[in-house]
This record gives C-alpha cells, sequence and structure tokens, in this order.
C-alpha cells in the first residue's frame, strides 16, 4: 500500500510540477500581460499586482521544476497547495463579484465576456491539483525524487530520528 | 575495575564520534538544503529580470508612441499644457465605458483650464465579440475627416453614452452610428453613406496596427506624461486618482 501510494505521489508531483512550469514560463516573457491579469481580479493595490505579476511567473517555474525533479519535494509541494488555495479565492471571488476575466492561468488574462462558465471548471482543476500537491507534501517520500539522493538516510544509529 | 573503566573510555569514544558523524550529517543536510534553496532563488531571480527588461522595453515603446501626436486620434486641450494624458480605447470595451463615464467631464474642464493636453486614440481591440468595434471606429474616422475634431469628440463621446453590451454588439446598428454623428453636428450628407458602408476600414487597421506596435494590449490603457497609468485597484479607483494626479 505504501509503495503504491509512493507512485502515485510521483505522478502527482509531475502533474503538479509539469503544469506550474508551463503556467509560469508562458508568462516570464509577457510581463505586462502577466500585470494586467493580476490586476483583472482587482483585489490587489496596483504596485502589489505589479510586483506579484512580475514575481509569480518565476516562483510557478521553480515550484515547478521542484516538484517534477523532486527536489524538497515536501516544501514545495506545501508551496504549490497554498498558491492552489490562492488561485482558488481569486477565482471564486471574481465569481461572486460577477467580474467576468480570463484566469490568467496560462498567460493571457483580463477582461473576458462570457468568462464566468469556465469558472466551475478552473476552480474543480484547481482543487484537483490541489489535492495532488497536498499528498505530496504528506507523503514522507515519492519514487524517483532527487530527495532521495541528495539526503541519504543517516547512519543506522540515528536513522530512527530522520522522520522525513 | 580497569577493565570497566577501558570500557568506558571505548563507549565515550564510540558516544563522542556518533555525536560527531551526526553532526557532520546535520551540517552536509543544511548546506545541500542551503544549495537548493540558492539554485531557487537564482531561477527566480534571472526570470524577475528576464521580466523587468521586457517590461522596461515595452514602457519604453509606449513612452514613445505617446510622445507625440498620433495621425489616429482626437484631442481636446492644448498641447503647450503642463501634463499629456493619451488613452488607447475600443468603442466596444465596457471598461473603456466605464472609464469615459468617470472621467469626461473632468478631463474635459482640465483640458479648458490648460491643465493637461489629452488624446484619445481608439482602436479596434474587440472585433473577435462583433464588428462594431470596427463599423464604430470607422465612423468615428469619417465624422473625424469629414466635420472635425470637435464633433468627432462629441461623438465619441456619444458613442460611449450608448455602448452597446459586449455580449451583443450587433445592437447598434450603423444606422445609429449616423444618426449619433448627426447629433454631434457632423452634416448627414457629409458622412451618412461612408458611416453605412463602413468605408474607413483602412484607417481603423492603420490606428490597430500603430496601437498594437506601440505595445498596447489591453484597453484602456492610459500614458500620463510618458508612463502607463495604472494606479487604482478598478476602473473607478483609477478614473479618481488620474483626474487627482492632473488637478
Amino acid at each position: 500500500m505504501k509503495g503504491s501510494l509512493a507512485w502515485v505521489g510521483l505522478l502527482a508531483r509531475l502533474v503538479t510540477g509539469g503544469v506550474w512550469i508551463v503556467a509560469g514560463a508562458l508568462k516570464i516573457t509577457e510581463p505586462d500581460a502577466s500585470i494586467a491579469a493580476v490586476r483583472a481580479y482587482q483585489l490587489l493595490p496596483s504596485s502589489v499586482a505589479e510586483a506579484v505579476g512580475i514575481a509569480l511567473p518565476g516562483l510557478e517555474v521553480v515550484v515547478g521544476l521542484a516538484l517534477v525533479l523532486g527536489v524538497l519535494a515536501r516544501g514545495a509541494a506545501a508551496l504549490s497547495s497554498l498558491l492552489f488555495v490562492a488561485f482558488i479565492i481569486g477565482i471564486a471571488s471574481v465569481w461572486a463579484r460577477g467580474i467576468e476575466i480570463d484566469c490568467g492561468c496560462f498567460g493571457g488574462g483580463g477582461a473576458d465576456p462570457g468568462a464566468s462558465s469556465a469558472y466551475p471548471w478552473e476552480i474543480a482543476r484547481d482543487v484537483a491539483l490541489l489535492a495532488a500537491s497536498l499528498l505530496v507534501a504528506w507523503l514522507p517520500r515519492t519514487r524517483l525524487a532527487l530527495d532521495s539522493l541528495l539526503f541519504v538516510p543517516r547512519a543506522a544509529g540515528a536513522a530512527e530520528g530522520d522522520g522525513s | 575495575m580497569s577493565d570497566k573503566s577501558k570500557a568506558n573510555a571505548r563507549a565515550e569514544k564510540a558516544a563522542a564520534e556518533r555525536a560527531a558523524q551526526a553532526k557532520r550529517e546535520a551540517r552536509r543536510r543544511w548546506l545541500t538544503i542551503g544549495g537548493v534553496a540558492l539554485a531557487m532563488a537564482l531561477i527566480i531571480g534571472g526570470a524577475i529580470t528576464i521580466s523587468l527588461l521586457q517590461k522596461n522595453k515595452n514602457d519604453d515603446k509606449l513612452a514613445a508612441a505617446a510622445s507625440g501626436r498620433s495621425d489616429y486620434g482626437v484631442t481636446i486641450g492644448e498641447e503647450s499644457a503642463p501634463h499629456k494624458v493619451v488613452i488607447y480605447e475600443d468603442f466596444l470595451c465596457p471598461y473603456c465605458g466605464e472609464l469615459e463615464k468617470q472621467t469626461r467631464e473632468d478631463l474635459a474642464q482640465l483640458a479648458a483650464d490648460g491643465k493637461v493636453f489629452v488624446e484619445y486614440r481608439p482602436f479596434d481591440l474587440l472585433s473577435q465579440l462583433g464588428d462594431y468595434p470596427i463599423r464604430a471606429t470607422s465612423a468615428f474616422s469619417v465624422v473625424l475627416d469629414a466635420s472635425g475634431p470637435a464633433v468627432a469628440k462629441k461623438f465619441h463621446d456619444l458613442l460611449y453614452e450608448n455602448q452597446p453590451s459586449e455580449s451583443d454588439p450587433g445592437s447598434v446598428t450603423n444606422d445609429d452610428l449616423v444618426e449619433r454623428a448627426v447629433e454631434a453636428g457632423a452634416k448627414e450628407s457629409d458622412v451618412a453613406d461612408a458611416i453605412r458602408n463602413v468605408s474607413n476600414k483602412d484607417w481603423v487597421a492603420k490606428a490597430t496596427s500603430e496601437a498594437k506596435a506601440a505595445g498596447v494590449n489591453g484597453t484602456p490603457t492610459i500614458i500620463l506624461d510618458g508612463k502607463v497609468f495604472t494606479d487604482g485597484r478598478t476602473i473607478d479607483e483609477q478614473a479618481e486618482n488620474l483626474i487627482a494626479a492632473l488637478d
């Protein structure tokens, strides 16, 4: 049971990490669109929206790389979970306020009439990815993670203390 | 007794070694974590640098485009005013309509007081939703050509006051556009045919490619004294802050 969960964890890492890498990479070279996408949520003051629009794509790529490679996987998965919670709140809030925008999840963004029909599906997608992230954060170790090479279990005497 | 003390000494030594070993392990662990974190920080920093460089390039391009007069716009106020505002807009875009509603009177007053020079640059951003942006912008250019900037500005205002919704852009017909042009002060015989036939599509295409070349990819894009103006969480806040910045 434990062994197969570790494989499921690998799958969760690859899927979630892959989504992050694509989402981030598409935005790095389009800073204005990225800022506009953040701004379209009408949640953050202008200067904060600008900082988020500039910094978020890089953060997404790093979280994605860490998950795919399995480096500090639990930490990356925890951060990934937080980001998904934030996105779910963001989409739910524009939905509740009746603002119709492209979520800007994979580049693009801004006003988009008729976008509200996509909100339920976008939230469902983010909830699924949130669940995958939580699984990785919860599992001590998943398969084929670089962590297994970087952090070899300690010498026999200390092995019991090594919980992670 | 001596055996016992020897055994004790061995045990102590072994314990000390284990402690030292554990210490080395912990050190290695933290160094690894530090190394990985450093690599991550470098990647994030690199990504931010790329984004900022790109953004600076875009900002410069937009500033250059906003510094001169466009052939595809209408202005109010004197060019010698201390502030210059350029507004790229689409006649169908609801936020443009909202910005118009919130700023029109104040901008007109500020322009009349010599405090600002405003250039409205309409172009087609949203024609994938329907041909209204093309029809309206073409009509705008017809009125501008035939009846001059004052009438064109009034026509522009009327278009926003009677803006169709994005979900039904066809609800404002070409006949409606003619009616509004006449209401703005154009002579019907001067503009009616050209508006009905959408004969200035070429002008619209050129205005649009000029806006795109300047890097405008959303509306409204407001440029205040060469800098993109985005101060405010909502469009209403932005409108308020823009007026405050000019007064």
